[in-house]
Parts: structure tokens; sequence; C-alpha cells
């Protein structure tokens, strides 16, 4: 990764002046004491957002721990008396040859749908960038609009849209000769099933990628792009030297949260399914639904949502250690 | 200055949790005992039969003046887990409506209150239909009420069953595959025409034909269940099955009759015939999504058995009424439960929300009534599910639809699918209850 | 420049395309919002509603509660874009121009409460929302919210304030005004851009969520548009042109929302014009 003038977090100023900026002046003050600050204390800046997430999700998140060791049924919903099995609900799991397929699935399905989001939205956001006036604010709209759309009625929408009676994609791609595609069974086979299913998800997504980083984009000062381009830099080393760089808080941030909601992605199988999906359509979220909640099976519920942390823990991994180190140089 | 900043701070925190806190306190009295009995029927009966409701809230404000009603409408897709939290939350309602296959698992974690004593005390309780009797009971004892039930019928096109030169309707299964055949030989040009509309997850239809040979789906002996997809008869029922759709439906193979709703496919114009509930037959009608023109081309009768004079077996699908354990006003509770199925409600229940209610000796209530007959003659003959507590699993592994989804399209044979079936039938239901 | 015009031409063409990709499940929502209902499942699709009609309007407007609920929405809503700014500001400042202890652990604090699936946590969250007396309140559901909207707030903020170069700041304080104020004046207007965007995705899931509002809300006139819009399916299938009528209103106010505010965005572009 190039450390451009700016370094990996710190920024130039707004003048072109920016390149000389001496190292000392980012320094970071490792206390309050630098330059006789002794203003806010960041634990008190911190202090109301650290209270609502606690005081709200502590308790449930210590208790769906808890609930994971235990037997906890739908009897115990009232008694509240779950029986201790230790990590029986675990061994259950990871015996199930069902959920390792699953759990693959899930995997792969993930990757590529938020390397399709984040390849399209960034390409949006740069295409944003580059409109006039008018149609910038049409695109950006419609994006919007999109990303406002409810999402059971953005699903429903997709749905009927390759229905096998009445779907208009069907009988549009039939009318561009494209194929036969009337009374096609898109779910027949999983693979063109799910190929719905991810475009539904990736267009879905593509809003909230291409706005953030846009917005993001409009960070980035003119004069070090032309400065580049004065250079001889072509466009895409513009983009990797220059723009990146500065994007990559941003995208960092929007890059885990798609994992981590790709991840975890169920109504949209659910409902193409009509609410009953084949096994081979099955994600994790689903595979915890069926085997664990509906039955009211809480405390193997709780264990499989666990497992499903760590490993999204572990998928984020690398972005979450470049988020903490990130502002360490400062 | 900086005190001030600090102070701004700490200032802003303490609003936020102020008013978080201030807001709680001012809970409502909704947790008040004995002057307010909550009540969570599904949407069906807002949409449906909303006088019936209506009704039963004012003649039980009449006996209980002090006591007031709140109802609750649910949606069927999370209602079940909104139940759960508020059981686990202190909040569960005084009575619930349940799917009468949701049932079975409550009854097992004993979260129904046992009314095996109070039986008598509920209107027609000597009459109620038998399979909605059969979803409330468990080991021998009574949890919840019976609340209506739907049976399926044929509902066809009278006029295209005359051009097609078939005289009256088929009383036997062979007499409806030739009445099929000749409406395929006179409409099947038509790419997408089916004689009989049959999707190939449609279970409940399909299962008719296993129970109308005598199979079923699983058998209780020596206290364990046994898988019986795969005995002779059963097998007979699915070839059967299979013979009529794939010569009779061209239907998505992997789809539901509710997705698209078949009576609005019925209303386009290309179906002969589909099996469906008495809703649907005024469904196909309606003025907004339905075609009204077809009204007197419209006609229903009782899915023909495959033994003559009979008709097929049919599912009655339905919901019951219950009592949580949780609840602190089951006297108030069973009281509403008694108005809102009493013979009077009941009867507002088959005429106006057109399903057949919960007794049968309201059978005739609507046996004048072309359009509502045929479904409560249907329902004369009819099967249930396994009263297992863990059926649901097996509804969970959809072991049904994919049996029937392979059978039709065709990759299993119907020996290998239903041995398949049957084997994890017997392996789920004797499985370890949750 | 003519080059330049072109490829401007070029883009702005490329900008229609994808606008019409992107907006067409939306236009096929409204669209069929104004079909009658029966050629809305139809053999031949409508790509434009013949006759148009206005009774899926009327008659999601005249369903019971819809004033109710278009209230409660934005109640809710507005209390978490509001809300959800100022704490979100506040900590992101921390986590951008401090060093302390405690931080690495808040930011992957921040980020694993995203990765807990609703599903499981939502027995607990009930449970736990009951003993605060806060079940069937609009302020549990904008409580619950928060929590699940801070996270992205929090981090895009700081991302948005680590752009900004400290001479800035400390030019502000060489006028004499505090640490804080000089956050406040100085670097607020610079994040506008990371501010609409914030406020928009605290809007949507807020407006939008489903699962939470359904459980925590029990009285039909407390409840949320989302929840509401589920009542338009009953076992007989869904009511699809009211539904879609009630989808559409139901997407409004978040366009003019929108509207209302990107000219913020568009605030960071007289910073220097953005290419990239």
């Amino acid at each position: 990764m190039s450390q451009g003038p700016g370094g990996e977090t710190g920024f130039p100023a707004l003048t072109g002046a920016a390149a000389a900026e001496p190292i000392a002046a980012r320094r970071r003050p490792r206390s309050l004491g630098t330059r006789g600050f002794r203003a806010v204390s960041p634990y008190l800046l911190l202090a109301p957002a650290a209270i609502v997430i606690v005081a709200v999700l502590g308790y449930p998140v210590y208790l769906l721990v808890r609930l994971s060791f235990q037997q906890f049924g739908l009897a115990e919903l009232v008694t509240k008396k779950g029986t201790w099995i230790g990590l029986d609900n675990y061994s259950r799991i990871f015996h199930d040859e069902l959920f390792w397929t699953v759990a693959l699935r899930t995997v792969v399905f993930t990757a590529i749908v938020v390397s399709l989001t984040m390849l399209f939205g960034t390409l949006i956001a740069l295409l944003l960038a580059r409109l006039g006036r008018f149609m910038r604010l049409l695109l950006t709209t419609g994006l919007v609009l999109v990303w406002a759309m409810p999402i059971i009625v953005a699903v429903n929408i997709f749905r009927w849209m390759v229905d096998f009676e009445f779907g208009v994609l069907n009988w549009t791609l039939t009318k561009l000769h494209v194929g036969d595609y009337l009374n096609k069974d898109w779910f027949a086979d999983s693979k063109t099933g799910f190929a719905v299913i991810i475009a539904l998800i990736v267009w879905g997504a593509i809003p909230f990628v291409a706005i953030v980083i846009y917005a993001g984009l409009t960070q980035v000062p003119a004069e070090l792009v032309e400065a580049a381009e004065i250079d001889g830099a072509r466009r895409w080393q513009v983009f990797r030297d220059v723009t990146f760089p500065i994007l990559k808080p941003i995208f960092v941030i929007v890059a885990s949260l798609s994992i981590i909601w790709d991840f975890q992605v169920f109504i949209q199988v659910w409902l193409m399914r009509d609410g009953e999906p084949e096994e081979s359509y099955w994600l994790m979220s689903i595979y915890s639904f069926v085997e664990a909640f509906r039955l009211g099976e809480y405390g193997f519920g709780a264990s499989i949502a666990v497992v499903m942390v760590c490993a999204m823990f572990i998928a984020t991994f690398f972005y979450l250690r470049e988020m903490i180190r990130t502002g360490e140089t400062r | 200055m900086k005190r001030r900043s600090i102070g701004a701070l700490a200032l802003a925190a303490a609003l936020l949790v102020t008013a978080v806190a201030a807001s709680a306190g001012t809970s409502s009295p909704d947790r008040a005992a004995a002057t307010k009995i909550t009540v969570w029927l599904q949407n069906d009966a807002e949409s449906g039969w909303k006088e019936v409701v209506t009704s039963t809230n004012a003649a039980f404000q009449a006996r209980h003046r002090d006591v007031e009603v709140d109802v609750q409408y649910q949606s069927w897709g999370d209602h079940l887990t909104k139940f759960d939290a508020a059981l686990a939350g202190g909040t569960a309602p005084d009575v619930i409506e349940l799917g009468n296959t949701e049932t079975t698992r409550y009854m097992a974690s004993r979260l129904l209150q046992d009314i095996t004593t109070q039986k008598g005390s509920f209107p027609n309780s000597k009459t109620w239909l038998k399979a909605l009797t059969e979803s409330c009971t468990y080991n021998g004892r009574l949890f919840c009420v019976p609340y209506y039930a739907g049976a399926r019928a044929v509902i066809y096109r009278k006029d295209q069953y005359r051009a097609a030169g078939i005289k009256g309707t088929p009383k036997t299964l062979a007499q409806f595959q030739a009445a099929g055949n000749k409406l395929m030989k006179r409409y099947g040009k038509q790419r997408n025409y089916s004689a009989l509309y049959f999707p190939g997850r449609y279970i409940w239809a399909g299962m008719a034909f296993v129970y109308d040979y005598g199979g079923s789906i699983a058998v209780k002996k020596n206290g364990r269940w046994q898988g019986n997809l795969n005995s002779t008869q059963s097998i007979q029922g699915l070839t059967k099955l299979k013979q009529v759709v794939s010569s009779l439906s061209r239907a998505n193979k992997t789809g539901d009759e509710a997705n698209p709703q078949q009576s609005l496919v019925f209303s386009k114009g290309r179906v002969g015939s589909f099996i469906g509930n008495g809703w649907e037959w005024p469904y196909a009608l309606d003025k907004k999504v339905g075609n009204p023109s077809l009204a007197s081309k419209m006609g229903a009768y009782p899915m023909p058995s495959h033994t003559p004079g009979k008709f097929m077996p049919a599912f009655l699908g339905g919901s019951d009424v219950a009592v949580p354990v949780t609840s602190r006003n089951k006297a108030l509770a069973y009281d509403w439960i008694r108005i809102f199925t009493s013979t009077n409600s009941m009867r507002q229940l088959a005429t106006i929300g057109k399903q057949i209610p919960n007794t049968t000796s309201l059978a005739n209530v609507n046996a004048k009534n072309p359009q509502l007959a045929p479904f409560a003659n249907a329902s004369k003959y009819s099967f249930f599910v396994p009263t297992a507590p863990n059926w649901v699993k097996v509804e969970n592994a959809r072991v049904l639809q994919v049996l029937l989804q392979s059978i039709i399209t065709g990759r299993s044979s119907v020996k290998s699918a239903a041995d398949r079936a049957s084997s994890q039938i017997t392996r789920i239901l004797n499985g370890p209850t949750t | 420049m003519s080059g330049r015009r072109a490829s401007r031409i070029g883009w702005n063409a490329l900008g229609l395309l994808v606008f019409l990709v992107m907006i067409f499940p939306v236009y096929w929502m409204v669209a069929t919002s104004f079909k009658e209902g029966r050629n809305i499942l139809s053999d031949t699709p409508q790509f434009f509603p013949n006759p148009v009609t206005l009774s899926n309007f009327q008659d999601a407007i005249s369903r019971a509660y819809f004033w109710d609920v278009v209230r409660n929405s934005l109640i809710i809503v507005s209390a978490v874009v509001a809300v959800s700014l100022v704490v979100a500001f506040l900590a992101a400042l921390a986590l951008a121009k401090f060093g302390f202890y405690g931080r690495g652990a808040f930011i992957v604090l921040i980020l694993a409460v995203q990765m807990v699936p609703l599903n499981a946590l939502i027995i607990p969250l009930y449970i736990q929302l009951s003993r605060a007396g806060l079940t069937n309140h609009l302020s549990g559901v904008i409580v619950t919210y928060l929590t699940f909207v801070l996270p992205f707030t929090v981090w895009t903020l700081r991302g948005f304030m680590l752009g900004i170069p400290k001479d800035l700041e400390e030019a502000a304080m060489v006028d004499g005004s505090t640490r804080f104020g000089a956050f406040v004046r100085i670097l607020l207007p610079l994040i506008a851009p990371g501010l609409v965007a914030t406020s928009i995705f605290a809007f949507i899931l807020a407006w939008n969520e489903f699962l939470i509002a359904y459980v925590f809300l029990n009285d039909a006139d407390k409840q949320t548009l989302t929840v509401w819009l589920a009542g338009f399916t009953t076992q007989r299938g869904t009511d699809w042109g009211p539904l879609m009528a009630a989808a559409t209103l139901t997407a409004l106010p978040v366009v003019i929302f929108f509207l209302l505010i990107h000219r913020k965005i568009t605030f960071g572009l007289t910073a220097g014009s953005v290419r990239g």
C-alpha cells in the first residue's frame, strides 16, 4: 500500500503546501497534555454511545452466550430455568454434516456478494463524481429510492419479476430473443436461483456503498489529483495512489459491514422460495431459523449464533486490525 | 470554558438516560389484571369475519362490564416468535389463535392450559370436528378449542367441461382422469393451459391421494412412530398422483399453490380446474384482482375417490384458540372463547367468513349454498397430520414437499422418493423432543 | 474544451443507463400501485398501467391505523436520526482525535454488535426491555435502533474526521476557542457529507426495520409503517395493489428527507472539486 503524502490516515491541508507539512505536526498527543489542552476527556465523549450500546445489548448478549450452553426450549421460556449441558449444543452443530455444507455455502455466497457490491458500488461512486449536476442528482435520488424500498417489498418485486407464470423478466427476455424464458423456473436449479438472489441483494446494497463512498470522494482535493495527473499518472493509478488511501477508512468500514450483513442474509432467500427454501438454498441464518428457532430450541439457536459471530469475527479480522491501527500514527 | 464543555456533555448524557427512564416510568396499564384481557387473533379474522369478533366483544362486555377486551391481530409470518418473546417476557396474551399444525409443540412443552375438565362447558364440544379436536389433544388431554377449518374441493369451469364434452361432474378418480384428458385434448394446444392446475409443492392436495388409497404419512406402533409413505398403498396413491399431475397440469413443478395464488391463475382463463379452499372460489371472481365475468361459469365438487361413491379425504387446515398457562385471567379467557365459538358465532363464521365451523352440527348451514356446500361435503372424509410432538420438525425439514417435488419433476422414482421420505419421518418423529 | 464536454456527455449517458437499470424495480413497484388488480398478475406484463387507477392508494390510506403508523414511524425516525448524529459525533471525536486505553476494545465492541444475528437476540432483548418497562413503547424501539445505528455512524464520522487537517483546528484554537469549540465550529461543517450519509443510513434503518418493531410493539396504534405493511398479507395471499401503493407512500419520506439534505454532500465540493 503506497504511502502518499498524507500517510494512511493523516491528510494534507487543503492548500498545495500540504506535501511540505512537517512530520512533527502530526505527532499524536498521547495524553491530553500536548499544547496545553486540558479539554474534554475522550471517555466523556464516548460515554453516551457506550452507555446506550452496553445498556441495551449487554445483558442480552451475555444471556445469549449463557443460553448456548443450556438446553432451553419452549417449556423453559416460562420456567426460565434451562438445564446446563456444557458443550453439547456445540458438538451437535459440529457433528451435523448439513452444518458444514451450509457454512461453506454461506462463506462462498458472502464472498461473491460482497465483492460484487463493493465493485459496483465503488464504480458507481466514481461515476457519480463525473456526472453533471442534474444527472448526479437524478442518479443519487434513484439510488436513495432503491435504498428506501422496504426490503420485503423489494424481495417481492424481484420474486414476481422472475415468476414462473407472470414474470416480466421472463417475458422481456423472451421478447428480446435472448432465449425462451416463458414459464422458466429459475429456482429449479440452485445455481440460477442464487443468481437471482445475488442480483437482488447486490442491487439493494449498491446504493449504500455508492453513496457513502461518494461522500468520501468529496474529501479528495482536486489539487492532489491534478498534481498526480500532471505527473503523468493514469486514471487508475491516480485512484490507487491518491484517492484510495484517503478513502480507506470508509472503504474498510463499508466492506466489514457488508461482510457482516451479507453473512446473515435471510429474508431474501426465504421469500424467494415462498417461505419454504429447499436445503440446497440454505444459508446459515436459515439453518439456524429452521433447526432451532422454529422449534423453540433457544439454547441450540444461541450456540449457532455464537458460532456465526465467531465466523464473522474471523472474516473481518483483518479489517478490524486495520481499523484499530488507523489513527495510531496520528 | 472547559467546565462548560464537560458540563454540556454530562448534561446531554444525563438527559438521554433520563428520557429513557422517564418513559419507562409511564408504563401503560397493560399489566393490570382482571380489568383487561388480551386476545391474539390472526389478521384473517380482521379481513374476513370482523363481525364475529365485534359481536363477541359486545356480548362479553355485556356480561363483564368492568373488563376490557384488547384484540390484537397478528400476521402469520413471525407470530410465533412474537408469542415466544411474550411468554419469556411475561406479557403473553390471555387467548391466542394457533394454526392447527402449530399447537402440538406448545402442548408438548406444557405451555397451554389443560382444559380437559372444562370441555363440556364449551359450546358444541360433543360435535367438534374430529381433525381439529385431534390437533388440540395431547396424551389424551385437551389443551385448546377448535376454531375453524378449511377443506378443499375441485373448483372448475363449467363452460370448458361442456365444450369438451364432459357430462356432469366426475364421480370417480378414473372419470376425473378421463375428463381431464378431454380438456387437454380440446385446450391443451395453448402452451400454459392446465386441465388441473397442480403446483409441485401442493402437499395437502397431494397427500389426499395417499390417504385415498389407504396409505398414511406415519403410524404409531407400540409407542413408536413409523413413517408409512412407502407402504404399498401409499405408493399406489403417489403413483396415481404422478400420473394425474403429469398428464393434466402445466403448473410450476417446484412452486406452491399460494405463490401465485392459484385461483388468480385460474381467473386468467387458461385453467380447467384446480383443488382449492372455499374462499378461493369468490376470490377468483374478485372485482379487483379476479375475473367477475366467470361467475356463471364456475362450479365445485368434492374430489372423487378412486373408490366409487366416496370422496378423496381432505386435509383439514384450520386454527384453534388456546389459553397460555401464563394467563392471569383464565376464567375470563374461557368465557371469551365460549362466546367466540358459540353456535351463533360459528354460524356467522360459516356464512360471512365462508369457513368451515368447528362443529359438524352446523355442517348443513351451507348445504343450500352451492358455493359452499361442496367444501362442507368434502370435509366428510378428512385426514390430519400425525400428532407427534416432533411433527413440526418434519414440516421444517420439508419432507413432504421434497417428496412431491422429486416425484413430479421426475427427479426420483416414486419408490425411492417414498423410501427416503419414510425413513426421514421415522427418524425425526422418534428423535429427541426439544 | 470540447473533449471535456464530450466526455461529460458520455458519462451522463452512462449515468442515465445505470439509473434506468437500477430504478426499474422501483418503477415496477410504483407502476403496480397504479394498476388495477387484475392487471398486476398478468400473462402479458403491462409496462404502463392501463387504466390508471388511484383505488390502491385510497385503499391503503383508508386502512385502519394508517395515519397512526405514519406518525409513529416519523417519531421513531426523527428521534433515532437526531440522537444518533449527536451521540455518534461525540464518540467519533473521541476515536479520531484522542488516543486512550480502551480504544481498541470499543472498536471491537461496536463492530461485534452488528454481528449477533437478530433472530437469536430478539428474545433476550425482549426480556431486557420488558424488565425496563419499555415494551409496547416507542422509546424501547428507539433505544434499540440506536444500538444498531451507532456502530456504522460512529465509524463513518470518524473516518471523515480523520480526513480533516489538524492545522484548521489549531488555527481556530489560536483564536481562543476551546478544543471542543474548535471541533464543533470547524469540523462539523467539513464532515457534512459524512453526516448526510449516516443520517440517511439511520433514517432508512429506523424506517424499514420489521422484527424489532413487530415483537416489541403490541397495540395496533403503536406500530410502525413497516409492520403495518405486513398486514396486507393474510392466508389468502397478498393484496398486491394496495401493498405497492402503501410501499410507495412509505418510500416517499425517505426521498423527501434526502432531497432536503443532499446539498450538504455537495458542500464538500466547494473545498475542491471532486475527481478521483
